[in-house]
């Protein structure tokens, strides 16, 4: 039954090839069919038998073959862009029955996202927390989280000396609460720390991650002086009912195994001009967005008008994320 | 006479060095100073919020404020539809016509409003904020009508920092979007009117630690 198998899926992948030999066209075509024969060898190996070499296992097969020879996002033409985005939903189609939308917005022009929080209307429900989790497809298993909000002793601001695991009924006489997250630095120490160029500051301001260019070094995590950066250890586990299908490359869609992530302002949100999950959720409206670049926004507002301070400002990097008081 | 020029010389070359360090030191004292929040505080060219694309419209009813933001229109969540026994007129007299009366009435309608609005000792009474002959407007201290979707002109009277950040947009938020029309959040979408301090409750959610 086996052999069988075996020689019938031989004869299948060596007419692959012919075909792929005669197109005699471009290189592409060629390592198409050459990712057919060699995934077909090496589960040969793996599993001693050639698996029912389908219809579908052969075109997963052959997607991801293509995605390990893609290029940095930063360097893809829209054209490549494309492509990639729709492998990308076909293989989540093919492995986990989702119809997902993966988008690659590019950002908008004349556009730099900032980020104020109030640490005076903050009452530690953390419906931004729950949100957000939600809206990026968090691993449920290990709780990634990429908000934090800390209970806080009055005259105290740096997070550390909060407490990070309160659950108890909020607010708390005399306590105040703050938020942190990836605060997008102008000048970010983990975009540098990075051996692969697989996270940048996009024109827009945010600071991304291109999930399959990273390697799981952590060297950002190890960078970054806010604990922004999250680590999956697993590949994330989201209940198939609450996938957000609503995806960008480099933002929410479903991460690999072993990789850096954080919190992209919602990006495949904020580039179509809507609010960030958090913001949205927020039930005292104590988180305001907008555009930095903008005089009428209202982060612009906030930094005119209020008392606004940021998180360890003397170490230069610049943050786009502010706290401000009544 | 032959020692003057070299004076000359001499003082010529101390007062270059002094321009320079002069220059110098400008020049370091300005690279200080700008930080980044002076470069983004520097930009002035106002954006076309309609020019992003693919803005979601808002979906809730809204009215056009009575105010103004930066020297523009906006827009609030209406009032009216959030309100149960809305339109009052239905028991209540306005401009003419039948009152319904009846035992218990009072309780039996209005029963569920708890008051828990002013200091202590102090509380608001319903007609410190309700028309006292008509039933579907608010009426202000000045004795002026206020449409229950404009309730922010009545609440100001007291809380005008509130209102004052509310108008900038340090206080309340956005509907939806950051970019289009500019769309808000009432005064009463996220207080109640008459018990406006939000209710102490648990998290959603709670933190795990992290490694």
């Amino acid at each position: 039954m086996c052999d069988q198998k075996k020689t019938d899926n031989k004869e299948e992948q060596q007419k692959d090839l012919a075909e792929a030999m005669q197109e005699k066209s471009s290189r592409r075509s060629f390592l198409k069919g050459l990712s057919i024969g060699a995934a077909a060898v090496s589960a040969t190996l793996v599993t001693g038998c050639v698996p029912s070499a389908d219809a579908a296992t052969n075109e997963e097969l052959r997607l991801r073959w293509q995605e390990y020879f893609k290029k940095n996002y930063r360097l893809m033409t829209q054209e490549e862009k494309d492509q990639t985005v729709s492998r990308l939903e076909r293989l989540a189609t093919l492995r986990e029955g989702l119809e997902v939308q993966i988008g690659s917005e590019p950002p908008v022009k004349k556009v730099l996202y900032g980020y104020a929080f109030n640490i005076t209307r903050c009452e530690g429900f953390m419906e931004c927390v729950a949100a957000c989790i939600k809206e990026n497809n968090l691993d449920r298993k290990t709780n990634t989280q990429y908000i934090r909000i800390f209970e806080m002793e009055p005259g105290k601001l740096d997070p550390s000396e909060g407490d990070g695991k309160f659950f108890h009924e909020v607010p708390v006489e005399n306590k105040f609460y703050m938020g942190t997250q990836c605060f997008h630095c102008e000048n970010a120490p983990c975009t540098k720390a990075c051996p692969t160029k697989a996270t940048w500051r996009e024109p827009d301001g945010i600071v991304v991650v291109d999930y399959d260019w990273c390697i799981g070094c952590r060297y950002c995590q190890a960078a970054c002086p806010y604990f922004g950066r999250r680590f999956n250890w697993g590949k994330p586990e989201v209940p198939k009912e609450e996938v957000n299908v609503k995806q960008h490359y480099l933002g929410n869609r479903l991460r690999p195994k072993g990789k850096m992530e954080k919190c992209t302002f919602c990006i495949q949100r904020t580039r179509k001009g809507r609010l960030p999950a958090c913001v949205e959720a927020c039930p005292t409206g104590s988180r305001v967005f907008g555009n930095l670049l903008d005089p009428d926004s209202e982060i612009r507002y906030v930094l005119k008008h209020k008392k606004v301070f940021r998180m360890k400002e003397e170490l230069g990097t610049e943050p786009k994320f502010w706290y401000f008081i009544d | 006479m032959k020692k003057l020029p070299k004076l000359g010389a001499g003082s010529l070359a101390a007062g270059l060095l002094l321009l320079t360090l002069f220059f110098f030191d400008t020049k370091w004292s300005a690279a200080s100073e700008t930080s980044f929040l002076e470069t983004v505080k520097g930009h002035d060219v106002q954006f076309d919020n309609r020019s992003v694309r693919q803005v979601l419209p808002v979906s809730q009813p809204t009215v056009l404020a009575k105010e103004e933001y930066q020297g523009g229109t906006f827009q609030v969540l209406a009032r009216k539809q959030e309100i149960e026994r809305y339109r009052c007129s239905s028991c209540h007299i306005v401009n003419g016509g039948k009152e319904v009366r009846g035992k218990n009435a009072l309780t039996l309608t209005h029963g569920n409003v708890v008051v828990n609005h002013g200091q202590e000792g102090n509380a608001l009474a319903c007609i410190d904020c309700h028309h006292p002959e008509d039933r579907e407007s608010l009426e202000d201290k000045k004795g002026r009508k206020i449409d229950f979707d404009h309730s922010y002109q009545l609440c100001g009277q007291c809380h005008f920092r509130q209102k004052r950040d509310w108008l900038g947009g340090a206080h309340g938020k956005r509907v939806a979007n950051w970019a289009g029309d500019r769309v808000v959040y009432n005064c009463t979408t996220c207080h109640d009117p008459h018990s406006p301090r939000f209710a102490k409750r648990f998290p959603v959610i709670y933190s795990v630690p992290l490694k």
